[in-house]
């Protein structure tokens, strides 16, 4: 009997922890009728205030839309958490979702899944990180990239940096998860730009995308470089933990830092003069542009082909 | 000598257990229309075979009132390893597996020999280990995701009719073979009683240190096949595969009621407590609840399970307990 006591206070715990840490509490209120499309956001790491404004971008959307399409967003706990984007995917699947935009963690491990996706006759459609594409044709799929330039994007902050330096000074470069087509995109941008200027890249190293391990890098690079002039971060996280790592250096206005992403930290740092730039990649708007972009595809039947969203340089005195 | 001993496990002692599993698959088929179907419950049970068989060692290692904390770096290493003689050495699928399987092996009786024999805690020499084998990750992979394809979906992929993989029939069969050996051999026997009173055993005359590496071993070596399966499930080698997955492995083990301070313990319990994780898992993201709200009910699912297993026995006393 105390037994069935028990069972009663721990569903209670679970049904009140659901229903009271859940904002949205769209967990089972709405009988979901069948003619609305369901679509599922599979995001990358839901700590990053980028991921973050991305879903609230498609929040947002979708209650505007309500009438239209209904939303399913999930994300992993860490960037690189591979074998649980891939869960992920698979859960949806079961879900009988009729769209997934996804933001894959890595450009290639994914594929096998999605194809699966695709095989099933979901609509899947890739936003933020593309996937390899080598790989998408050797397996005979077409899936449509709606995201931004992220090389134009880089080259367009790098150029605006080297405008800053003199020709032959020292800069480093940060960049993300190595394998990620994006974290490529931008270092490819970040590299160009500095060669065009002639500037000498010092030092390339990868942070993971993350704060911690980019400050604990940047101090490095600073300790090992003296002249060092700049430092490029291929994402506003690690460029704010190499604003870190300057500022213990001692060295702020000495190094000037420049990010990607435009989160609400960097443009703060954007506009006080401890960054000199980032790009803003519409985050907010991006998932929001692959949803649309499913769901007219959806609609018309067109054939898939790629959509580019728009990059724009972000200054001291914009927002 | 004799190798078998009479069953100390009383069947019961799960049905706390599945009690909180089939609760939290009726509230979750409550409140998703979709969760409870054939293709959910496959997708579920086809994700957990490396945290199964790594929970399996784990609780092994708890037993013996040891912590392994290096069993997802160990994974890691060992998928690498596998991964990178398939893609760029050209291995063999089965050569690659042995090797792999070395490679967790190796760490584990490093772990086992290096605490027990110098008696430092397990605690510590196994965090190095973490670091080490994360460390010989990236190495081994230069950092870099290896994608090696359908070449090594053999494991995980779904078996014709069944529709569960190779890995989790795999997986299963060592959660069984292991309470076998927990609860009717001779070395299940050792491993409780060194968990009880280590010192007790070395006075009888048995010597703990070879047992202990031989604990070890099994975490290492279940880490090195889980390594294989998370290989297999993701096609490609993932040098930041199986960060956390210690406190996974740890919290499935607890919740199953395994004690942390050793010689009390169940393997098919340990097996219980990763089906309500991946429960737990797969409802709240077919529910689409926010990322941190997952994360608290899923720590206060976890608290609740074992609260609920402390007092299986005297559920009045947990009233009393809490009206107090």
């Amino acid at each position: 009997m105390s037994q069935r006591h028990l069972l009663c206070a721990i569903s209670m715990v679970l049904a009140l922890a659901t229903t009271g840490c859940d904002p949205s509490g769209d967990a089972g209120a709405p009988a979901p009728d069948s003619d609305r499309v369901r679509v599922a956001l599979v995001m990358k790491s839901l700590a990053n205030e980028f991921f973050i404004d991305m879903a609230a971008g498609a929040e947002a959307h979708q209650a505007a839309n309500a009438d239209s399409y209904e939303l399913l967003v999930n994300g992993i706990k860490n960037e690189s958490d591979l074998a649980q984007q891939v869960a992920l995917v698979e859960q949806m699947m079961a879900s009988q979702v009729d769209v997934i935009v996804i933001a894959p963690a890595d450009s290639k491990s994914l594929l096998p899944v999605v194809a699966r996706a695709v095989n099933q006759g979901i609509t899947v459609v890739n936003i933020d990180n593309r996937f390899d594409r080598d790989l998408l044709r050797g397996m005979g799929l077409t899936i449509p990239f709606v995201g931004p330039d992220n090389k134009a994007g880089a080259r367009a902050v790098g150029t605006y940096l080297a405008q800053h330096l003199q020709a032959g000074d020292q800069v480093a470069i940060i960049g993300g998860i190595p394998s990620a087509f994006n974290a490529q995109q931008r270092l490819e941008g970040f590299q160009a730009a500095m060669t065009a200027a002639g500037m000498e890249i010092v030092s390339v190293q990868s942070a993971d995308w993350e704060q911690a391990k980019a400050a604990a890098i940047a101090a490095a690079i600073l300790s090992e470089h003296p002249q060092l002039t700049a430092i490029l971060a291929a994402n506003d996280s690690m460029a704010l933990g190499a604003v870190a790592a300057v500022r213990q250096a001692g060295k702020q206005g000495q190094v000037k830092v420049v990010g990607f992403d435009n989160i609400s930290a960097a443009n703060d740092l954007v506009q006080s003069g401890a960054m000199l730039a980032t790009a803003d990649q519409h985050g907010r708007d991006l998932a929001v542009f692959g949803i649309e972009y499913a769901l007219s595809a959806l609609a018309t039947g067109a054939a898939p082909a790629d959509k580019k969203t728009p990059v724009d340089l972000i200054i001291k005195g914009e927002q | 000598m004799k190798i078998f001993t009479h069953n100390v496990q009383l069947p019961w002692n799960s049905l706390g257990l599945i009690g909180v599993l089939v609760l939290l698959v009726i509230l979750f088929s409550i409140m998703s229309e979709y969760f409870f179907s054939a293709v959910t419950f496959r997708t579920l049970v086809n994700q957990i075979p490396a945290l199964t068989v790594i929970a399996v060692g784990m609780t092994f290692v708890l037993l013996v009132a040891g912590i392994d904390l290096s069993v997802g770096s160990v994974m890691a290493l060992a998928a690498a390893v596998m991964g990178v003689l398939i893609a760029d050495h050209q291995w063999s699928f089965a050569a690659a597996l042995l090797a792999c399987l070395v490679v967790g092996l190796t760490c584990g009786v490093c772990n086992g020999y290096i605490s027990a024999h110098w008696r430092i805690p397990s605690f510590v020499v196994t965090l190095g280990m973490l670091e080490i084998a994360r460390g010989g990750a990236y190495l081994a992979t230069d950092s870099q995701t290896k994608y090696l394809g359908a070449s090594v979906a053999a494991l995980g992929d779904p078996v014709p009719f069944l529709g569960v993989s190779t890995a989790l029939l795999i997986a299963v069969a060592v959660v069984v073979v292991a309470q076998i050996v927990l609860s009717r051999t001779v070395f299940g026997r050792y491993m409780i009683a060194i968990g009880t009173n280590e010192e007790a055993v070395r006075l009888s005359g048995i010597n703990p240190v070879t047992w202990k590496v031989l604990v070890f071993a099994c975490a290492g070596l279940l880490a090195g096949l889980g390594g294989a399966f998370q290989l297999g499930y993701l096609q490609s080698a993932d040098p930041n595969a199986g960060i956390g997955l210690e406190l996974s492995a740890i919290a499935a083990v607890v919740i199953g009621g395994t004690s942390l301070s050793g010689g009390r313990g169940s393997v098919v319990n340990s097996f219980l407590g990763v089906l309500i994780i991946a429960v737990m898992q797969t409802g709240l993201a077919q529910l689409g609840v926010s990322e941190p709200a997952k994360r608290i009910i899923t720590g206060l699912v976890i608290i609740a399970a074992v609260l609920f297993d402390q007092y299986r026995d005297n559920l009045g006393a947990l009233f009393k307990a809490i009206r107090v």
